[in-house]
């Protein structure tokens, strides 16, 4: 269960990143009126919305290698 | 997965003196390539064939974007069929989904490769795609979203689809087994452990197929949607992209499948059946894309602007005609040879190798095609034709790419089974 939380939580936080990134940081959306179309709003928006496409990727690692509770339990020394 | 191996499969770890002297070979071609962008980064971009369009009368993009297109494509079909593998289940490709997985990877770094190679500053040029790309612009969907997004999710999805592989591999005690371990990071193959692995490759290959839809659609709007660049703007170009890409990747998988038969010499395990579906797909796929060809030649002939003429006579009947009608013949010549295996429904593999190299060599002619001549003569303003010919330098890199791409390809055969271990593989 926890897994799978996570997983979607970090997938959901992706598609965010890269929503936001679309939407509020990167260049402008629209016909250019001035000087402020040219560049991000933010510094490197670009590589953020990139991070946002590898997050949902990387939920899929996470969901598969996230160990399973009684196997770390399993592993924990005893007292 | 209980018992305890004792050697690993398909020739993993096993280092013939054919494979050492062929390793060397590719390496020598990959460092001739090298060697060519070292003379590049020095010297400038003069040492190149590229010029500016217009008043240098040249190109701006030549043989490295050519080659930046066609290796895109080529890894387009490779994660294509692997992801198709799960969502369809087709269980009969199954024997080839790390190969395509492999050679997916293998052309998104070849094709980074090739953007580092067509700028001129380096180091610039990738940390201000980083910086300044505008996520809305078709640029940004081709050269930092498929290297980085793309790459990433091949990468993952090769690296989860072989945690089996990798733990079966992990038994067998050698030089390989702590690589091994690490890849497979704890996988057991317990029940729950292969239904979680089920249901995250699912849901990656949903994620993966709009995304690779997505970039390689954004590869042709790169050209079809410049309004003012005749021979480019088209509504064809995104999807005949996609059918070029297709048909260049699965001819390459053949090729791959093939020698990978030949090497292994299990014919069991990559049957003629895995042939006979990539078989009728290129078929397929060739079948459209020439279909494409021949309304988009025929528009641009009958009712297409002056300069669209132009473009299109240059490449029927000018400096451009051998090249456009050498990529035909190998198109044609393919398109006959897989004819001729389906009428006779037999696995003809030397036919479908034969089709494979005509299809990557006929795609590397028509992505030169794509990208060149609308510059040298699809100029709407008022300057003179250009001229483009690729210097030794554009042409060391090329082909330095190419033996680095097989480099790669053989040394993941050497490290990882190129094919999913059946049970007692390993024993």
């Amino acid at each position: 269960m926890t897994r799978t939380v996570l997983a979607i939580a970090i997938a959901v936080a992706g598609f965010a990143l890269q929503a936001i990134t679309y939407l509020f940081l990167a260049t402008p959306i629209g016909k250019p009126t001035d000087e402020s179309f040219s560049n991000p709003r933010v510094p490197f928006a670009p590589l953020l919305f990139i991070l946002g496409v590898v997050l949902v990727f990387v939920a899929a690692v996470v969901y598969e290698l996230l160990p399973d509770r009684g196997r770390v339990q399993e592993h924990e020394p005893e007292g | 997965m209980a018992q305890r191996a004792s050697r690993l499969p398909y020739g993993v770890g096993h280092v013939s003196t054919a494979w050492i002297v062929s390793a060397v070979l590719l390496g020598v071609v990959a460092l001739a390539g090298w060697y060519g962008w070292s003379r590049e980064i020095s010297e400038g971009m003069i040492v190149t064939g590229l010029r500016n369009i217009g008043p240098m009368g040249g190109a701006t993009w030549g043989f490295d974007i050519a080659f930046v297109v066609y290796f895109v494509g080529v890894s387009f079909a490779g994660i294509t069929v692997a992801a198709l593998i799960r969502l369809a289940k087709l269980t009969a490709l199954k024997p080839i989904a790390r190969m395509a997985e492999a050679l997916t990877v293998v052309a998104l770094i070849l094709a980074a490769f090739a953007i580092m190679y067509d700028l001129g500053q380096v180091w610039r040029g990738i940390v201000n795609l980083f910086r300044y790309a505008r996520p809305q612009s078709p640029f940004f969907g081709t050269f930092t979203l498929v290297i980085s997004g793309y790459l990433t999710a091949s990468l993952i999805y090769l690296y989860l689809d072989g945690r089996r592989d990798a733990a079966i591999c992990a038994r067998v005690p050698g030089r390989l087994q702590r690589f091994h371990r690490l890849w497979a990071a704890g996988y057991r193959d317990t029940p729950a452990e292969r239904a979680r692995h089920e249901r995250a490759s699912f849901w990656l290959a949903i994620a993966i197929v709009p995304l690779l839809i997505t970039a390689h659609s954004t590869l042709g709007f790169v050209f079809g949607l410049q309004i003012g660049r005749p021979g480019w703007y088209s509504a064809l170009q995104a999807p005949a992209f996609v059918l070029l890409a297709g048909v260049s990747g699965v001819g390459m998988l053949i090729v791959i499948a093939a020698i990978v038969r030949r090497t292994i010499g299990d014919h069991e395990q990559l049957p003629d059946e895995v042939f006979r579906w990539l078989a009728n797909a290129l078929l397929l796929l060739l079948l459209a894309y020439l279909y494409f060809m021949v309304v988009e030649i025929l528009t641009n002939v009958y009712t297409g602007a002056e300069r669209e003429r132009d473009v299109t006579r240059e490449l029927l009947f000018g400096d451009f005609a051998p090249i456009y009608w050498a990529s035909v013949a190998c198109f044609v010549v393919s398109l006959g040879l897989l004819v001729a295996r389906f009428l006779r429904t037999g696995p003809s593999i030397g036919l479908l190798v034969t089709a494979g190299v005509l299809v990557n060599l006929a795609a590397i002619g028509k992505r030169f095609l794509i990208v060149v001549p609308s510059q040298t003569h699809g100029t709407l303003l008022p300057y003179g034709t250009g001229s483009y010919a690729p210097t030794w330098v554009e042409y060391i890199e090329a082909i330095g790419l190419l033996g680095l791409g097989a480099l790669l390809l053989i040394a993941f055969a050497k490290l990882f089974p190129i094919m999913p271990v059946r049970d007692g593989d390993a024993a």
